[in-house]
């Protein structure tokens, strides 16, 4: 647990260090300002549909998922990848901490930024409240969402930083894996068979995202998240053990 | 303090490192030897417990590697022959992490830290970005580093290799300092190093240990006596004689013509230096001394001698092999013997 900690204070002081977590953080901000504007804009127009904008804010959108799909891969790239490129990875599994430990470190790390990134959207909220009615139930199950489904992108990230020696390909290895995760549940309407139709329909995550921000939490999609996510750190800890054995 | 037992690596086909076997007691400052790409690193990052072995064993301080990783572990400081640091932290911060990392919270860390940064000379750059420091600073906030949790078992990889000659001194003296109370095993390729710092050698080639024992068993081993030559110009006819009761000196034989000068190859006993004695007794005699020489091998000899291949001998290390004292020819043909 003590390494755990040591390692995860070590990465996300790390972040605040870099100006690519800047980059990442201003651009995403970017992205959701705008995103944010253009709804309550639309939503104001008379002839509109009539709609809570949280509620579009996250599930009803395009952008939200570009946004996602790009810091899923981004924020964890360096992670394992620089370590292992510098040669540091050496000094760091000599000292007495187990692969887990490191992994479950870096990973949480990359969380919690990832949390700050999401940190400034709740002023949306408080904007929203200020001006009309906010029902605050499907805001937070949103957020829920929102960390579920980062929480396995980021795995998907942190796993491709730990099969590369370069942050560009750890990035893009991620990209496609997340990119992955995310068609598999769209692949719901291209195929034939009822069966496969319908696993695959317990994947759409579009579909997960629109009932969170609706205030539908639904534990079967938790459990998903939670386990492929714990999966994806597994391999990623075997991983730094199977690099020894190159 | 270190028992390594069998010790094999293998990447695909090629073995790295094949059958390594030896121990170090505790105290005791151990160097290995070998040229580039022998497998000292690999067997260094195999005794660290970086590299798993393909077959083997290591115990460090009566843990077994294997069974017990972090406990062991925990004995070891490491300086890896590639220092790698998290160039964007202060050198104090980094150490502060390494230290909580290593488990010391609290004073016992602080403490540690000081410790480490009086002890490596870092104080004047405890507060700068570890990415602005030359080569010589790095290399002592590895150092630095490796010896924070006061372990039992200091290993170091090459660790004055890409500094200035100053640096090389300042980090020889620092290490010489460190294994007082350590164990210590130092990999290198610089064989001055071993001579000034190791109290045992072992040698490393294509992956095998090729001989092992102290600088000065290893001399006897391989190169037999020491010889000193004294020529001198008319000696008398009781040179000899007195040149034989000269302390240190087990035999003389000499070669030349009455009236002319006469060579006096004297053999002496091991580790006995006697030209300082000779050049006094030459003084007093009133002897002209045209030569005197000492043809002592040295473990650059040795090394070159078993580390030379066979079609190589004429090439490169030819000119070394040639430094030496003729005698050296069958020796270095039953070492090329022992290295196969």
């Amino acid at each position: 647990m003590r390494g755990i900690l040591v390692i995860f204070g070590r990465e996300l002081r790390a972040y605040f260090f870099s100006p690519l977590a800047y980059a990442v953080l201003a651009s995403f901000l970017f992205v959701n300002g705008i995103t944010f504007a253009t709804l309550i804009g639309y939503l104001n127009d008379a002839p509109s549909a009539v709609g809570a904008p949280m509620e579009f804010f996250f599930g009803g959108t395009i952008l939200f998922w570009l946004a996602l799909g790009f810091v899923g891969p981004i924020l964890p790239m360096r992670l394992l990848s620089e370590e292992r490129r510098s040669g540091s990875l050496e000094i760091l599994m000599t000292a007495p901490v187990t692969e887990t430990q490191v992994v479950l470190g870096k990973y949480l790390a990359a969380l919690a930024f990832y949390l700050v990134l999401w940190a400034p959207t709740v002023l949306y909220a408080v904007i929203v409240a200020s001006y009309s009615e906010l029902d605050w139930g499907p805001l937070a199950s949103a957020y829920l969402g929102v960390l579920g489904i980062g929480s396995l992108f980021l795995a998907a990230g942190l796993f491709a930083s730990g099969i590369s020696r370069n942050q560009i390909v750890a990035a893009l290895v991620g990209f496609a894996l997340v990119f992955a995760l995310f068609i598999l549940g769209l692949l719901e309407f291209l195929v034939n068979d009822e069966g496969a139709r319908q696993v695959l329909g317990y994947l759409n995550l579009i579909q997960h995202m629109e009932d969170f921000s609706k205030g539908i939490v639904d534990t079967r999609r938790l459990v998903y998240y939670a386990s492929a996510t714990a999966f994806l750190l597994f391999l990623t800890s075997r991983t730094l053990h199977a690099n020894k054995w190159r | 303090m270190i028992e390594v037992h069998g010790l094999t690596r293998r990447y695909g086909d090629f073995t790295a490192v094949e059958d390594v076997s030896f121990s170090i007691g505790s105290g005791e400052i151990l160097g290995m030897l070998g040229p580039n790409g022998a497998g000292k690193t690999t067997t260094i990052r195999m005794i660290t417990g970086f590299l798993p072995p393909s077959a083997g064993r290591v115990s460090i301080a009566g843990i077994d590697l294997e069974e017990r990783s972090v406990e062991a572990r925990r004995q070891i400081g490491y300086l890896p022959e590639n220092v790698a640091l998290y160039t964007e932290m202060r050198v104090r911060e980094y150490l502060a992490y390494r230290a909580r990392l290593e488990g010391l919270s609290g004073k016992a860390a602080a403490d540690a830290i000081e410790r480490s940064i009086e002890r490596c000379l870092l104080a004047d750059v405890r507060h700068q970005i570890i990415g602005t420091l030359s080569k010589g600073y790095r290399q002592r906030v590895g150092l630095a580093t490796a010896i924070l949790h006061d372990p039992a078992v200091l290993i170091l990889d090459e660790p004055t290799v890409g500094l200035d000659p100053k640096q090389i001194i300042a980090i020889r003296e620092l290490i010489r300092e460190l294994g007082l109370e350590r164990t210590l095993l130092l990999s290198t390729h610089i064989l001055p190093e071993v001579e000034l710092l190791c109290q045992r050698v072992v040698i490393i080639d294509r992956g095998r240990i090729i001989a092992q024992g102290t600088p000065e068993g290893l001399r006897q081993q391989w190169l037999g006596r020491t010889a000193v030559t004294v020529t001198i110009k008319e000696a008398p006819p009781d040179a000899a004689e007195l040149l034989r009761a000269v302390e240190g000196v087990d035999g003389v034989a000499a070669d030349g013509a009455p009236n002319g000068p006469v060579r006096f190859s004297l053999e002496c006993a091991h580790g006995r230096d006697p030209r300082e004695t000779i050049f006094r007794l030459a003084v007093e005699r009133g002897w002209v001394l045209l030569e005197l020489a000492q043809a002592k091998a040295s473990l650059e000899d040795i090394f070159v001698r078993l580390t030379t291949r066979e079609g190589e001998e004429d090439g490169g290390a030819a000119p070394n092999a040639a430094a030496s004292d003729g005698s050296g020819a069958g020796i270095a043909a039953s070492a090329n013997g022992a290295a196969r």
